[in-house]
């Protein structure tokens, strides 16, 4: 095989395999620490998810600031409440800590916006 | 909380990760309205944050408040109702036929290697490789993304071959890098944050192929422990799709992803069992472990107490600890009256606060000085590597490859009294 000569290798990449690793489960939170933990999803459980109907306006609704937890994401959310009193105070805001790392899930979270009748989450700040 | 809860949420990401959440998203099936303040928000006054919040997003340029609130008000589309994660299309198994010098040019230049010269992957090399093992070329390996909820890309044995032949390996080396793949835990997990990866090799393997568990063990003199730790990048590379930027977030990066801290434990001179061992092997049986994490600190010295001191002072994102100990120390501590790694680790655990499990000791080194290495590396997993063997035993080359051996003591007044 000399320099200019022709040749043929194989491709070095995988193949894409329809799964998709899952952020952690709710019966396992902080599994994202846990390299030994790889829950996934495959494509057609992903395309049954549905995004929720969205609300005719904010005015007067109850709307959950939930911090997850990275650096700065709790001052910006001070000052997201800051702006919502300045600029559309009847708008009733709440500022919820997620549980464990920015990674995990929060499932006792979730379920008491549920319960409380939250009508929407501003959810960050990643980065 | 959009699907299980009905309730609409807006997502808020800063703006250097807008390409990378998107892509993210999209291939999730949601098409998760997000909005982006300029990046960071961590670390800056108070003042920075309420000019982003009353500014533009810098990825769309429109106002950020009036985004955060279409994203809780404005009806969904048609293509928000109805989700659809897009099909890839596979690579075909042979790239076009070109000269080497093109070919070079397309693996460098398409991001498939490390920057370092490589191996074409011919037909012939690859089958050469394959003899390496018995098993099946087409046996799915496993499947890997370094992007943790990306779409996992799935390898087979000759996948695993292609990139062997890249990193430079002989057919000896293929059944401890089908063991490293079939862990399907990538040398470079994507975080800002910058892994690092280290790999220990244990059992017979580690003699039979050369690898060098002793003087200079984690320095680039030996062959097998070079290609190897090589190898193992490279499949990152190509099996988990890492691109710097796109997939690959880390900030400052790591320069162990090069090699990943590849040795063999020094079972012969250590007091203490294998570290395979420890994890439900037999001594007799070869496995690989890997571990990972971001500190690597490398002039310890002193005794136990000396050891937890500076482990507790590691600043690290996890409690966890691996020591890599040159076997004289692995003897001071016997000699400190430290029986077995479990009577360690009680003690590191009591010292640092850290859970035992958590804490590992690593014996390897050539016994010209006591000195330890102190990581915040977490332990991952073990992998057998002996059911990649061929049953006829290792197929070595009929004079093998081998860098020079390391001058070491052999009248025994290197070693202390076992």
């Amino acid at each position: 095989m000399t320099r200019n000569n022709v040749v043929t290798v194989l491709d070095p990449r995988g193949q894409p395999s329809g799964v998709f690793g899952r952020r952690s489960s709710g019966d396992n939170p902080g599994t994202i620490l846990s390299p030994r933990v790889r829950p996934v999803d495959d494509r057609e459980s992903m395309e049954k998810l549905q995004m929720a109907e969205r609300l005719d306006t904010l005015e007067g609704k109850l709307i959950y600031l939930v911090d997850v937890g990275f650096p700065g994401s709790k001052e910006f959310l001070e000052e997201l409440a800051e702006w919502f009193k300045e600029n559309m105070p009847s708008v009733k805001v709440v500022y919820k800590q997620k549980k464990f790392d920015p990674y995990s899930d929060d499932p006792e979270l979730w379920e008491e916006i549920h319960a409380n009748k939250g009508d929407g989450v501003i959810l960050g700040v990643g980065g | 909380m959009e699907d299980h809860y009905n309730i609409p949420t807006a997502p808020i990401v800063t703006a250097r990760f807008a390409d990378y959440i998107l892509k993210d998203s999209r291939s999730h099936g949601m098409l998760l309205r997000y909005s982006f303040p300029p990046h960071p928000v961590g670390f800056i006054p108070r003042s920075h944050l309420k000019d982003y919040i009353k500014g533009n997003d810098p990825y769309t340029g429109k106002p950020l408040m009036q985004e955060i609130i279409d994203a809780l008000t404005k009806p969904l589309t048609e293509e928000e109702k109805n989700p659809v994660v897009p099909k890839r299309p596979g690579h075909p198994r042979l790239l076009p036929p070109d000269t080497e010098e093109n070919l070079h040019r397309l693996f460098l230049e398409s991001g498939w290697t490390d920057g370092l010269p490589i191996v074409l992957p011919t037909e012939e090399r690859v089958a050469e490789m394959l003899t390496g093992t018995d098993a099946d070329p087409n046996q799915v390996v496993g499947r890997m993304s370094i992007a943790y909820y990306e779409e996992k890309l799935e390898y087979t044995v000759e996948k695993v071959a292609v990139n062997a032949v890249m990193a430079g390996c002989r057919p000896e080396h293929l059944p401890v890098l089908l063991a490293i793949a079939a862990t399907q835990h990538p040398s470079l997990p994507s975080s800002t944050t910058s892994f690092a990866s280290m790999l220990c090799v244990n059992g017979p393997i580690r003699r039979e192929i050369g690898m060098n568990c002793g003087l200079a063990a984690l320095s680039p003199f030996n062959y097998a422990n070079s290609v190897i730790g090589r190898a193992w990048t490279l499949m990152s590379i190509n099996f988990g799709e890492a691109r710097p930027g796109d997939t690959f977030m880390a900030s400052t990066g790591h320069n162990l992803n090069y090699n990943n801290m590849t040795f063999g434990e020094n079972e012969e001179d250590s007091p203490f069992e294998p570290f395979h061992v420890e994890k439900g092997f037999k001594p007799e049986e070869s496995t690989v472990s890997i571990f990972r994490g971001w500190n690597v600190l490398g002039l310890g010295l002193g005794n136990a107490e000396e050891m937890a001191k500076v482990l507790r002072n590691l600043p690290s994102m996890a409690p966890t600890g691996t020591f890599v100990m040159d076997p004289l120390v692995a003897r001071s501590l016997i000699d400190e009256g430290f029986k077995t790694k479990e009577e360690l680790r009680k003690f590191f655990a009591e010292k640092t606060g850290y859970p035992p499990f958590a804490i590992n000791f690593m014996v390897v080194g050539g016994q010209t000085n006591p000195l330890w290495i102190t990581t915040d590396f977490v332990y991952t997993e073990t992998e057998s590597i002996d059911k990649w063997i061929p049953k006829d035993g290792i197929r070595k080359d009929k004079k093998p490859l081998r860098m020079p051996e390391p001058l070491v003591c052999k009248d025994g007044i290197c070693t202390l009294p076992g």
